[in-house]
C-alpha cells in the first residue's frame, strides 16, 4: 500500500515538473508573438534539457509515461463535447462523416507508403 | 460536488470501457468512442447540461497539454532511430499534410459543403491548439474545426489499424507515422498500442506535421483553393 502511494506521489509530482515546462513554453509562445502552441515549445525545451543532461530521465520518466499512456482519457471531455453541435447531426453531418473518413484513410494511406518506401532499422515484424 | 461528480465519473466509465476493450479487442469498442457515448446518454438521462459537466472533466482536458510535453520523453529514449528515419519522417509527413488538404478541399466540395466548413475542416488531422490556429488564418471557424479534429481522432484510431491491415504496413515507422498524421494524439494513443516505437515515431508525427500544416497553409493552401473555390 504505501508503495503504491509513493509510486502516485511520484507520478504527480512529475506531471507538475512537466507542466512547468509548459508554462514556460506558453509563456515564450506569447512573449515572442510565435504561432506554435506552449505545449510544442515545451516538448522541445524538455527534449533539449534531457539531451544536453541538465534534467535527469528519472526526473520526469514515471510521469511521462502515465501522461503519455493515458492519452485517450484526456480526449474525452471534448468528444463528449461534440454534442453541443447540431451541425453535427442530420444530412450535413453524414456528408461531414464521410469527408472526414475518406479523408483520413487517404491522408493515412498515402502518408504510410511514403514512409514504407524510405524508412530503416527498425525491425520488420 | 457537480465537478467531482463528473471527474470522477469519467475516469471510471473510460476504465471500465478500456476494461471491455481490453476483454474483447473490437475495433469499434474502442474507449474513445464508448465511454464518451455512455457519458452522452448520462447528461441527457440526468438533464445535465455540457457546461456543468465540463466543469469537473475540464481537469482533463488540462492534462493534454503537459501530456504533449512528455511526448519529449520517448522521442529522447529513441532519438537515434529518429534520426535515422529522417527522410522518411520529412518525406512521409509533407505529403501527408499535402494530401491532408487536397482531400479536405476535393472530398468537401463534392459533398456540396459551404466555404466556411471546407476551410474549417482543412486542419482537422492537426493537433487542436495548431488546428484552431489555422482554421482562424484560412478563414474557417475555430470552434467547429476544433470539433472536426475530435472526430478525425476518433476515426482515425478505428479506420488506421484497418489501413496498416489492408496495405500490409510492417515497419514501425510507417504505422506510427501515418497514426501520428492522420489522427493527431488519438492516433498517438492508438500507436502506443502497437509498442513504443511505433508510439514515439506518432509522436513525432503529431508534431512535426502540426508545423509542416502551418507552412503549408500559408502557402499551398492559398494557390489550391484560389483554384478549385473560384
Amino acid at each position: 500500500m504505501l508503495k503504491v502511494l509513493q509510486k502516485a506521489l511520484q507520478i504527480i509530482v512529475q506531471i507538475i515538473f512537466i507542466w512547468g515546462f509548459l508554462l514556460i513554453g506558453t509563456w515564450l509562445s506569447a512573449a515572442l508573438h510565435i504561432q506554435i502552441p506552449g505545449s510544442i515549445i515545451g516538448l522541445l525545451l524538455l527534449f533539449i534539457c534531457l539531451k544536453a543532461h541538465i534534467i535527469k530521465l528519472a526526473w520526469v520518466d514515471a510521469g511521462a509515461s502515465f501522461l503519455t499512456g493515458e492519452l485517450l482519457l484526456f480526449f474525452v471531455p471534448a468528444a463528449v463535447g461534440v454534442i453541443q453541435y447540431d451541425e453535427i447531426f442530420g444530412i450535413i453531418g453524414i456528408k461531414l462523416i464521410v469527408v472526414i473518413v475518406l479523408g483520413t484513410v487517404v491522408v493515412m494511406a498515402s502518408t504510410g507508403v511514403v514512409a514504407e518506401r524510405f524508412a530503416k532499422g527498425d525491425v520488420a515484424k | 460536488m457537480m465537478i467531482a461528480a463528473s471527474l470522477v465519473g469519467t475516469i471510471l466509465i473510460f476504465y471500465a470501457s478500456k476494461w471491455v476493450y481490453a476483454h474483447y479487442q473490437k475495433i469499434w469498442l474502442s474507449p474513445l468512442l464508448i465511454c464518451p457515448l455512455i457519458l452522452v446518454v448520462v447528461l441527457l438521462a440526468t438533464h445535465t447540461s455540457y457546461a456543468q459537466y465540463n466543469s469537473g472533466a475540464d481537469l482533463l482536458s488540462k492534462l493534454l497539454g503537459p501530456a504533449t510535453v512528455a511526448f519529449a520523453v520517448p522521442m529522447y529514449k529513441n532519438y537515434d532511430l529518429l534520426k535515422k528515419n529522417a527522410l522518411a519522417i520529412f518525406a512521409s509527413l509533407l505529403i501527408g499534410c499535402a494530401v491532408a488538404i487536397i482531400s479536405s478541399l476535393v472530398f468537401a466540395l463534392l459533398a456540396g459543403l459551404n466555404n466556411e466548413m471546407v476551410n474549417s475542416l482543412v486542419p482537422r488531422s492537426i493537433t487542436t491548439p495548431i488546428a484552431m490556429d489555422i482554421s482562424n488564418l484560412i478563414g474557417g471557424e475555430p470552434t467547429m474545426t476544433a470539433v472536426f479534429v475530435i472526430v478525425t481522432g476518433l476515426t482515425g484510431s478505428i479506420v488506421g489499424p484497418l489501413v496498416i491491415r489492408i496495405f500490409r504496413f510492417r515497419r514501425a515507422a510507417s504505422k506510427g507515422l501515418l497514426l501520428g498524421m492522420g489522427a493527431h494524439g488519438c492516433g498517438t494513443s492508438k500507436a502506443f498500442e502497437f509498442g513504443e516505437l511505433e508510439g514515439t515515431f506518432s509522436s513525432l508525427a503529431m508534431i512535426v506535421a502540426a508545423l509542416v500544416s502551418i507552412v503549408l497553409s500559408e502557402t499551398f493552401f492559398p494557390y489550391l483553393s484560389k483554384i478549385l473555390l473560384s
